[in-house]
């Protein structure tokens, strides 16, 4: 003759694990406490890096304007100076307007 | 001479300002232990730092309801870098401090099993984890997990049932 427990199983079925862990995560989460100033303290952080932000992009800007600047000066001071390069002046003109 | 203007602040920044002061009230607080279940050894600046991207990416945020889910991505996204940055560092140190599960104060407040329990808990892989802290202390639907974790549905229930089969494995070597 076999006997039943009957007592409430006491195995550790995946339910059970997961009430347990339903209990544990809320009695850790319950013992968190934020800090009072918490606003303030990120405020003032979030303000600041912002404000950081945006002076290394003005900084990056002007000098990547001025890199810019500078190389076409550079380029344009390159150009020989020498007359009639592109156009010397010298040849015939064309008749105008044409006959 | 005349005296000078006063400078007149921007309506959307004070509209900014002004939502996340109250996302801040509402959410800081799940957040914060959002943060800490998840395993994170600095839980504040964590959450700082989320809301510090939303803080920056507020014109695109489509409405004040999606902040919240942003937030909880957001924060689930961090801890795992930040848990991954601190296992890379300790791999590179000769002598690697112990990992720190809980702080102690909070670990206090908790049971013998319930400590086991968390224990196994920060020692599943990082996805296993935040699902099954998305799912039995958030709560969440499996959408609502896929969407925070940036995963399917699918890959949801795996994670959630090979994480909750190795803490049983855990609790019943423990017995």
């Amino acid at each position: 003759m076999t006997h039943r427990d009957t007592t409430p199983s006491r195995g550790t079925d995946p339910d059970r694990t997961e009430r347990e862990l339903s209990e544990a995560l809320a009695a850790l989460a319950g013992g968190v406490r934020a800090a009072p100033d918490a606003y303030r303290t990120a405020r003032g952080e979030w303000l600041r890096r912002e404000r950081r932000r945006r002076l290394v992009l003005a900084v990056l800007i002007a000098v990547v304007f001025t890199l810019a600047t500078l190389i076409g000066l550079w380029v344009l001071n390159q150009a020989p100076s020498d007359p009639g390069v592109i156009f010397s002046g010298l040849g015939a003109s064309p008749i105008w307007p044409p006959c | 001479m005349e005296p000078l203007a006063p400078v007149v602040p921007d309506p959307a920044e004070l509209e900014r300002e002004a939502g996340l002061a109250r996302l801040f009230e509402v959410h800081y607080s799940s957040m914060l232990r959002l943060a800490v279940l998840l395993g994170a050894d600095d839980p504040e600046n964590v959450v700082a730092e989320a809301y510090y991207q939303i803080y920056r990416k507020w014109r695109r945020l489509r409405d004040i309801e999606a902040a919240e889910a942003y937030l909880r991505s957001t924060v689930c996204n961090l801890t795992r870098m930040r848990i991954r940055h601190l296992q890379v560092a300790r791999r590179h140190l000769e002598n690697p401090p112990e990992e720190t599960v809980v702080s102690a104060e909070s670990a206090a407040l908790l049971r013998d099993d319930q400590r086991v329990l968390i224990g196994a808990l920060q020692q599943l892989p990082a996805r296993q984890r935040e699902a099954l802290v998305l799912r039995h202390w958030l709560g969440l639907k499996e959408s609502e997990i896929a969407a925070a974790m940036g995963i399917s549905c699918g890959s949801v229930k795996t994670h959630t049932s090979r994480g909750l089969a190795a803490l049983t494995q855990a609790m019943e070597a423990r017995r």
